[in-house]
């Protein structure tokens, strides 16, 4: 019996926004490397699926020094596309739900391991940090009612959970790949991306205490 | 249905078959000498029927040995068992397709006790006089895929490259950790160990 649920760390970008030639999954996060720390977040996962492009030797060497059991999937088009096409590559085949975790993310291990004990399906989110995010437009109770460039109460962060076949193909972002399926329940969470060298500066100090 | 094609080489056994034939009849060095010159000759990627090639050179010089020791050692040859419990498992929907002759893996199989598809050639006074069959993986694939079947294959070995690329989904097995950068260059899914494997093939049932 399989478990129901998946987790699709996305690895395949370049990286091109933090400039520091090398993919996030392998940057340095105090002491260890970024992707050493997520696993650890994710250990008790059964599925784990990681998806790889750019540097993927380096990155699947590296994984597999924490997870022999890794699947290993390829977006072999990671310069054309976003990682909402390695969403949809990681779930098309994975486990009911499918859980998009973004490389470059950095979540409180407390709030990742309660996100992994919810049922069904979930948008995370987190305070606003950047001018320059996609932000997310919550009611009263939280659920996510829209995301948006401009606007809105939080910061879209992930990860998500949403059912696998409901993951469709998409050149695009993940929150793309989100919208049709709004309003969704939200939980928010302690998280940062890094997306530029400042925000790996910043998310350094910020989780240095964690 | 899903149809789920192995390789039978670094997939379902943990050794490739043919140095094994040519270490156990020291015959290593003539293997090595081909080897070596079809890898020096080969570029990336590997040119068409280089792989049937190479295949027709190892039988050139393994054709003299007896069948039935060649049989009889590679009946012996140690098995990913838990890839081998799901082939028995799901045996309705599971092939093996093997460019290795028929003769020489027959004994082996039995041991799989699936459908599989290889290669063949007729043999006198216990040693092989002629080819008559190269199998490619890749036209297993469409015969499958023809009949409306979703086909899954798994394989690890620039060999398998076009089945690969023509199959549904492509499993790259890297078990032995021998696998080939051609390999990795058309596969869906990259997996290190038999359990990341069978995880795997159950998602896709």
């Amino acid at each position: 019996m399989l478990s129901t649920k998946s987790v699709i760390i996305s690895c395949a970008g370049i990286g091109s926004r933090l400039g520091l030639s090398t993919t996030k999954a392998l940057i340095d996060f105090n002491g260890r490397s970024l992707i050493s720390y997520q696993l650890e977040l994710l250990k008790d996962v059964e599925n784990i699926r990681v998806v790889v492009g750019f540097q993927a030797n380096d990155v699947i060497k590296e994984v597999l020094k924490y997870r022999k059991d890794a699947i290993f999937v390829f977006n072999h088009n990671y310069f054309e596309t976003k990682t909402g096409a390695s969403y949809y590559l990681g779930a098309k085949d994975g486990n009911e739900f499918a859980i998009e975790y973004d490389g470059d993310l950095v979540v409180h291990p407390d709030d990742m391991k309660m996100l992994l004990e919810q049922e069904s399906e979930w948008i995370a989110y987190s305070d606003k940090t950047s001018d320059d995010g996609i932000f997310v437009k919550t009611n009263s109770i939280g659920d996510v009612l829209a995301f948006s460039t401009e606007l809105g109460n939080y910061e879209w962060t992930g990860p998500c959970c949403i059912r696998k076949e409901k993951v469709k193909y998409s050149p695009n972002h993940v929150y793309n790949q989100l919208e049709p399926y709004l309003p969704m329940r939200g939980i928010k969470i302690r998280a940062y991306d890094i997306d530029t060298y400042d925000d790996y500066q910043r998310v350094l100090k910020l989780t240095k205490e964690w | 249905m899903t149809k789920f094609i192995f390789d039978l080489d670094g997939t379902i056994t943990k050794q490739q078959t043919l140095p094994l034939i040519s270490k156990h009849f020291s015959v290593q060095d003539e293997i090595d000498n081909l080897t070596n010159k079809t890898a020096m000759s080969a570029s990336f990627p590997p040119p068409p029927f280089f792989f049937i090639e190479s295949f027709i050179k190892y039988v050139y010089i393994l054709k003299k040995l007896p069948v039935d020791e060649i049989a009889q050692l590679l009946a012996g040859v140690e098995l990913h068992q838990k890839v081998v419990d799901f082939i028995k498992k799901n045996k309705e929907n599971c092939i093996i397709a093997t460019i290795n002759l028929e003769c020489w893996i027959k004994q082996l199989l039995s041991k799989v006790d699936c459908c599989f598809y290889s290669s063949d050639g007729i043999t006198e006074d216990n040693k092989i006089v002629k080819l008559t069959r190269i199998l490619r993986n890749e036209k297993i694939v469409e015969r499958f895929q023809s009949e409306g079947e979703k086909v899954v294959f798994i394989g690890s070995a620039d060999g398998d490259i076009e089945a690969m690329r023509k199959a549904d989904v492509s499993i790259a097995s890297n078990l032995n950790r021998k696998m080939t950068q051609g390999a990795l260059s058309v596969a869906d899914y990259l997996v290190f160990s038999e359990e990341a494997l069978c995880y795997q093939l159950n998602q896709l049932l």
